[in-house]
């Protein structure tokens, strides 16, 4: 489904990803971890389209076409969804119209019709619940004055909502006490399907030990250095990743 | 430059002698120019371009003063044909877009609503408002005026003892307009809240003086005022707040933001302070910006295309304004006509 191919990216005049190869298959979920500084933030940004970075060379696949040659918006509606690491406050864009704004674009570019309203109010209404958010949230600006952890509870309920079929979680676990980690986890796996894929880009392993990845990725200096199942996150979080240096 | 006022004041049929004493006193006082601080980025020789039609005067129908204070009341008097006096009471609508002088007494509680929808070449508004001890005046006053509109228009409101005004003003079109509003907060316990809204667009150039005057003790006063230019568009916005040597416990705030759209577009906005008491609570600011990279690229990622993502952030951040207007189906009108110019195909039904 995700085929990223020898990827070269710099931001300015500092290369931070230097040929970075990741095959991720449809139903599999991958985390990626590695230390600060690493590039998997970087990472995440370029498959969601960030313009901060240029991508000098290589290339990303996503379903067969191109990714790079899509605008941000139009990956949103071929099925990329960026789980941010920092969610961005939008004061005066109240939630329900954010959602409802993203939504009805995606379908109005895969041609599909936009949703009724009471439709549509049905399918927030209920994901709001499954992520045990108060509704009044939606009347609320996106993020706007929000915690840590509700603003990576929101990322997740615009994915419930949004359903995209490749979810890049940037650090969606950190700033979240163990309640809200449950959540967020459960949230992820609901969304878990054999025509979905899952990155979870993550510093820690106490994610996964909530959402269970078919591979771990070891990421460092702007490239995979190391994978392998999911006893390799413990063995990180054990370890640490000085030893993969030393390797 | 007076030349095409004069021909259309002296077309007018009978012209009476209060007519002929304005006009003189319009020649005598001359207009101000670009060397006055309060004019500097507004050039009254824009109205050399109207024609004697364009002009047009009311005819005589109400009174006219003594004297003149300077050369833009004269003018006003001689177009508007003297003044009307009245009270108001409840819902009152007046047509700023005509030329117009009006001295208004609120002694309970009135809804003001000025509009303009811009018919008029060229219209010159000026009102003088007396609000009563413990009256209320909710005021709105809206300019769709079209791309070709001319207007001078001035407010002078005064607020006795525990009166409230409570403003909105919002800009959204004209060729060359002058707005001044002077609220003076006479008495203890006068209060005033302004939100304004300036979005001139095309070769518009939009002026608008906001002054309040704390003239008495245990006054307060709120001003939030957001301006956007695009296109080729120029807005001018000064904010003064005074507060003189007794007035003392005075709580006063002055927010302004700005937002340009264009590269070619110009705002000038400047807020100032000026405070003679030494018990005071004063909070000022100004910031200009453009939309938010990191906004739009997160409303991109959530499949919103570049342009509905500019247009849902700059309609965000012109709502904190727009979202005051009490009356709500005015509300909807005008936000409806704000989206429709953003493009970017984000309509009304959208935003509920």
């Amino acid at each position: 489904m995700l085929e990223i191919h020898n990827l070269h990216a710099t931001i300015g005049e500092r290369e931070i990803l230097k040929g970075l190869s990741l095959t991720v298959n449809a139903g599999e979920v991958h985390a990626v971890m590695g230390p600060n500084g690493s590039g998997k933030s970087t990472l995440s940004k370029i498959l969601a389209g960030s313009e901060d970075y240029v991508v000098t060379s290589g290339s990303i696949r996503f379903d067969g076409r191109d990714l790079l040659g899509l605008s941000p918006e139009q990956r949103a509606a071929a099925g990329v969804f960026l789980g941010f690491q920092y969610p961005v406050e939008i004061p005066g864009v109240s939630n329900m119209v954010f959602l409802k704004a993203a939504l009805n674009a995606q379908r109005k570019q895969r041609g599909e019709p936009e949703l009724e309203a009471g439709d549509f109010l049905a399918w927030v209404r209920h994901r709001v619940k499954q992520m045990k958010m108060d509704p009044a949230m939606l009347s609320r600006g996106v993020n706007e004055g929000f915690s840590g952890g509700e603003k990576k509870r929101n990322e997740i309920l615009q994915m419930l909502v949004l359903e995209p079929r490749l979810m890049v979680l940037d650090e969606t676990d950190s700033g979240l006490d163990i309640d809200a980690l449950k959540i967020v986890s459960e949230g992820i796996n609901a969304l878990r399907a054999p025509t979905r894929a899952t990155l979870l880009v993550t510093h820690y392993q106490r994610l996964l030990d909530y959402v269970q990845p078919d591979v771990v990725h070891v990421l460092s200096g702007g490239r995979i250095v190391k994978s392998g199942g999911p006893e390799l996150a413990r063995e990180l979080e054990e370890k640490g990743y000085g030893w993969l240096d030393a390797a | 430059m007076l030349d095409n006022i004069v021909t259309a004041i002296e077309a007018l049929p009978d012209l009476s002698p209060e007519r002929r004493a304005a006009l003189a006193a319009l020649l005598r006082h001359g207009l101000p120019s670009t060397q006055d601080e309060d004019w500097k980025y507004t050039d009254l020789l824009a109205l050399s371009a109207l024609t004697p039609q364009d002009i047009a005067p009311n005819i005589d129908t109400h009174e006219f003063p003594e004297g003149y204070d300077c050369g833009l009341d004269a003018l006003n008097t001689a177009l508007a044909g003297g003044r009307q006096a009245r009270s108001i009471e409840g819902r009152v609508e007046l047509d700023t877009g005509r030329h117009g002088r009006y001295r208004l007494t609120v002694t309970d509680d009135a809804e003001l609503l000025l509009d303009d929808s811009g018919a008029a070449r060229f219209a010159t508004c000026f009102l003088a408002i007396e609000l009563a001890p413990r009256a209320r005046l909710r005021l709105t006053r809206v300019l769709g005026a079209d791309a070709e509109a001319h207007r001078i228009i001035r407010l002078k409101v005064s607020v006795a003892e525990d009166a409230r005004l409570d403003a909105v003003t919002i800009d959204l079109g004209g060729r060359f307009v002058r707005h001044d509003l002077d609220i003076s907060l006479d008495a203890p316990g006068a209060a005033a809240t302004v939100h304004g809204l300036y979005a001139p667009r095309g070769s518009g150039h939009v002026d608008n003086h906001v002054r309040i005057d704390h003239r008495a003790p245990h006054g307060a006063s709120r001003g939030f005022f957001r301006g956007l230019a695009y296109d080729r568009a120029c807005a001018v916005f000064n904010g003064k707040i005074v507060v003189h040597g007794h007035a003392q416990k005075t709580d006063s705030e002055l927010r302004i933001a700005n937002l340009l759209l264009s590269k070619r577009a110009q705002i000038n906005a400047k807020p100032e302070l000026e405070i003679y008491a030494d018990d005071v609570k004063c909070a000022h600011g100004a910031t200009f910006g453009r939309l938010d990279p990191a906004a739009l690229f997160y409303l991109r990622t959530r499949g919103v295309p570049e342009a509905s993502a500019r247009a849902l952030l700059t309609y965000s951040f012109a709502n904190e304004i727009l979202q005051h207007i009490a009356d709500s189906a005015l509300r909807t009108t005008l936000t409806g006509r704000f989206l429709e110019r953003l493009g970017g195909d984000i309509d009304i039904g959208m935003l509920r």
